[in-house]
């Protein structure tokens, strides 16, 4: 494997004491799509911000490294950082309409992170909005937002963030707002650009089927914890962690049996307060026993080349 | 018997902002047999939650018939109006914006049955109760606010709430779809059960092709106002006939890589155009893979294939 | 509930004080405020007259000045209390018809806001006490009417918003006539933002009721009021400074507390705030 583009190690986040973000440790390479999964609060979102170095004011870092390429980027200051962003590392949001600046043209928000002339700068951006799949670029470079569709807002975006060649992408949810024939055309053309520009893909989603679709590995994330993570094609084909196993099973597909009882997960996500000593899935788990309830289980390689946070990982089904 | 709902030829406007009105919803007929659970699916902007408004009277139809249980609503006096909506009731996305903040959960279950007379005092607390079991919460969680409870809880008591008056019709509008995973399971399987027992009839709105398979006996899909497609679920879903049908399920990610990843991957080009200005023709022809030159200009008329109704000159 | 920092401690403590001491004014005047006396008049604050003392001094009638402030008070509050119910039931009555009935009468009522907003606020309270004739019942109407459009655009614009939700609509759904929609689905819901303007149009009224009594135009001498005191004072204010000073601290220190106050509750109010 070749060095990895984003390495993330041991982050822990916390908010007035509680460990909302405990341990989660991942590596994404060049030209890999990692999906990070897990339900609203599973603390996916927190992560991506820690990479990014733009936590709200109210959470602190409390263990942690972040590694950009070899750089560690943990502690630089603001202004260093703020040379990393749009440059080597960016990020895309759910809502590309609500991201865009509504007053400025979609070519000078493209071409902002290119730091050039703007002569010197409209061909470049001209070809990166071919290459986002946008008709009529020369047409479209001079609009504003407001003038076009979601799923465009979301090839803009994209556009904006790769336009400066950066390593790594984070992109939060950025399929959640559109409707899912765009949604189909937005996957392919991260996957696609993914792989030409060989750009490491961060992708924070709830949507098993995001994930399924253009995610290479992927780290399912509960409670502020990464349950499990491994090859998709692997950790969807056996689960190694009771979690994924039952968030698998609840999802409608086009292949069950209509209107057949889907899975259930009983009880709700523990609030931070409630965290306990334990696996912090064990007031929900059919398999959890006395030693889930006092010991934090270990993320443990378990067959196919995953790791799993189950002492009971080979009993999953 | 009368069905539980029939639409004619429905048609609903709004004024637009160039003076060209939004078409959102453009001579859709249908209807659902009582006990049936009738899928309505599309994308956003297609006309799915404004005919849902409008088959309860929340919007005015333009034009066309809506009648429910064999009552005529458009143009009914408020007095028929009012009382046709005991016998509808709805469901809507987002838990949080459905329940009023400052009522507690049980005032807000029994509001329908206070204002229409049917229970109060004791027997209204009771009924109360007995709803909040239903749905499979606590009758002494009656006394709380809705803030007090997750999204997937405050579902459940719209549904207690939808259920209050023992409708012959629920509308379902995006149920799940602001529902965390997990949390959609429950209360799909919830509403299955609970449509299995009250035998009600249901139009379940929604964009999740894999949610709809689930829930629905027959599919309805929508595209730009119009429907374009309505057949029995399996037929549906085994044999798509309209290419938009087909283009949507084959966009569905399944949450399994190894199908989803040897699927053809033939995204349909193009955007939804504006329901304000809609193509001339058959609306889908500016997106279709096989559009003739036919499709452009002439309204595809909705004809039968089988048990398939299609609006399509070139489906098969 | 959250906790208060000791500075909005202070703050609602002050509060209390100026409402129980209006509340319980004849208990602790130590002289009746209208009993007039030569013997006393004018005399500096902490003077002895026959054995009780003149706490803050006495007026150019010899009444004693705290009595007339303690009894000014109860005018202050009583006024600004009973104005700002008078424009908050107006406004937010027409405000939530605009934004429930929207079309002609959302026209009608918000051209009559711009046009109430388009008058200075005391000149129009001038004119009509100028007609009306000066007076307490007077002064609630005309402030009362007079400020009524604040209200108006904030009920004006909630109720369009929360008329929209869901939960409104379940309402309708549940056979909910408009009466039992607007007062118990939409004015619970929009009452947060109103409480927040009729906080600050309290501090506002305070001082429009010293105004318009300075000017003679509200309470009526001899019954106190802290601008009236303050205008029989003027004259004074070389020889007898205490009559302007006092009752001008007390309405400073009095609407400052109001208006942090009024703050203090906006940020509560704040939906962001609010555990939805």
């Amino acid at each position: 494997m070749t060095a990895p583009a984003l390495t993330v190690e041991n982050l822990s986040l916390s908010i007035s004491g509680a460990n909302i973000v405990d341990g989660v440790s991942f590596a994404v390479a060049p030209g890999e799509v990692l999906a990070l999964v897990g339900e609203s609060g599973c603390g996916k979102s927190l992560t991506a911000s820690a990479v990014m170095r733009l936590l709200p004011d109210a959470i602190r870092q409390t263990g942690g490294r972040i590694r950009l390429g070899s750089d560690d980027i943990t502690d630089w200051p603001e202004r260093r950082l703020r040379d990393l962003r749009g440059q080597r590392m960016s990020m895309i949001f759910q809502e590309p309409q609500a991201a865009l600046d509504p007053l400025a043209r979609v070519g000078a928000q493209i071409a902002e992170s290119l730091r050039l002339p703007r002569a010197s700068a409209r061909p470049r951006v001209l070809r990166m909005l071919e290459d986002v799949g946008i008709s009529d670029p020369a047409r479209r470079i001079d609009q504003y937002p407001f003038e076009l569709s979601g799923g465009m807002c979301q090839r803009v975006m994209i556009a904006t963030a790769l336009i400066a060649r950066p390593i790594v992408l984070l992109a939060d949810e950025p399929t959640t707002a559109l409707d899912v024939t765009i949604q189909a055309q937005i996957l392919d053309l991260l996957r696609r650009l993914a792989v030409e520009r060989q750009t490491a893909v961060l992708l924070i989603t709830h949507d098993m089927g995001v994930v399924a679709d253009i995610a290479d590995r992927v780290a399912v994330m509960y409670a502020g914890r990464i349950a499990e993570t491994g090859p998709t094609e692997a950790v969807f084909a056996r689960p190694g962690h009771p979690y994924t196993a039952l968030l698998l099973a609840s999802i409608p597909r086009l292949s069950d049996e209509p209107k057949s009882k889907l899975a259930v997960i009983d009880g709700r996500v523990p609030a931070p307060a409630e965290f306990g000593p334990g696996c912090r899935f064990a007031e929900r788990c059919p398999l959890a026993d006395a030693r889930c309830r006092a010991e934090t289980p270990p993320l443990l390689p378990v067959a196919g080349n995953r790791l799993a946070a189950c002492f009971h990982a080979g009993r999953v089904a | 018997m009368n069905a539980p709902l029939d639409l004619h030829d429905l048609h609903v406007h709004f004024p637009g902002r160039g003076g060209a009105p939004i078409r959102a919803v453009d001579g859709v007929s249908l209807s659902i047999a009582p006990g049936e659970t009738l899928g309505l699916v599309g994308e956003s902007g297609c006309g799915k939650s404004t005919l849902a408004n409008a088959v309860v009277g929340l919007l005015p139809p333009t034009s066309g018939s809506v009648r429910v249980l064999g009552t005529e609503l458009v143009g009914a006096s408020r007095a028929t109006l009012r009382a046709m909506r005991a016998r509808v009731q709805m469901v809507f996305q987002d838990p949080v914006t459905s329940l009023n903040p400052r009522m507690t959960v049980g005032e807000a279950i029994g509001e329908p049955l206070l204002v229409r007379n049917l229970f109060r005092g004791a027997a209204l607390r009771t009924e109360v109760a007995r709803l909040l079991e239903e749905v499979g919460l606590r009758p002494s969680q009656a006394g709380n606010y809705p803030h007090q409870f997750s999204g997937g809880q405050r579902q459940r008591v719209v549904i207690a709430r939808a259920l209050a008056l023992r409708p012959a019709l629920l509308i379902c509008d995006e149920p799940v779809s602001a529902l965390d995973v997990s949390v959609r399971a429950q209360v799909l399987n919830l509403l299955v059960e609970l449509q299995a027992q009250h035998g009600m009839a249901n139009l379940f709105v929604s964009h999740d092709l894999a949610v709809v398979r689930h829930v629905a006996d027959r599919v309805a899909v929508m595209y730009l106002g119009r429907l374009v497609e309505l057949a029995p679920r399996d037929a549906l879903f085994a044999t798509p006939r309209h290419p938009y049908t087909r283009a949507l399920l084959a966009a569905v990610p399944e949450p399994d890589p190894v199908v989803q990843r040897a699927k053809p991957h033939v995204p349909l080009t193009g955007e939804i155009p504006s329901p304000a200005a809609p193509p001339p023709g058959c609306r889908f022809h500016t997106r279709c893979p096989l559009a003739i030159a036919r499709c452009r200009s002439e309204v595809p008329a909705w004809r039968m294939i089988g048990e398939t109704g299609v609006a399509c000159h070139v489906a098969y | 509930m959250k906790r208060i920092s000791p500075g909005m401690a202070v703050i609602l403590s002050l509060l209390a004080i100026f409402a129980l001491a209006a509340a319980a004014a004849p208990l602790l005047s130590p002289f009746d405020p209208l009993r007039q006396s030569l013997l006393m008049r004018l005399r500096p604050p902490g003077a002895m007259v026959s054995g009780k003392l003149l706490l803050l001094g006495s007026d150019d009638l010899g009444r004693d000045l705290l009595s007339r402030i303690l009894y000014g008070a109860r005018a202050s509050l009583l006024v600004a209390a009973l104005s700002v119910s008078v424009s908050l039931v107006v406004g937010t009555l027409l405000g939530m018809l605009a934004g429930w009935f929207r079309g002609w009468t959302a026209i009608l009522v918000m051209r009559l806001v711009d046009t109430m907003l388009s008058i200075p606020a005391i000149l129009l309270a001038v004119i009509t006490v100028a007609v009306l004739g000066p007076g307490f019942l007077n002064l609630v109407l005309v402030l009362g009417l007079t400020r009524w459009p604040r209200y108006t655009r904030v009920a004006y614009a909630q109720t369009l918003q929360v008329a929209t939700l869901p939960y409104i609509r379940a309402a309708e759904m549940a056979g909910c006539g408009p009466l039992r929609l607007l007062l118990r689905h939409v004015l619970p819901n929009i009452a947060g933002p109103l409480v927040v303007v009729a906080t600050s149009e309290f501090g506002l009224m305070i001082l429009f009721e010293a105004g318009l009594s300075f000017l003679g135009l509200g309470i009526q001498p001899p019954y106190p009021s802290w601008g009236s005191i303050m205008s029989a004072g003027r004259q004074y204010v070389a020889r007898a400074w205490w009559l302007t000073v006092f009752p001008g601290m007390c309405l400073f220190v009095l609407v400052l507390c109001v208006n942090v106050f009024g703050d203090w509750l906006r940020d509560r109010v704040d939906p962001r705030a609010q555990g939805r």
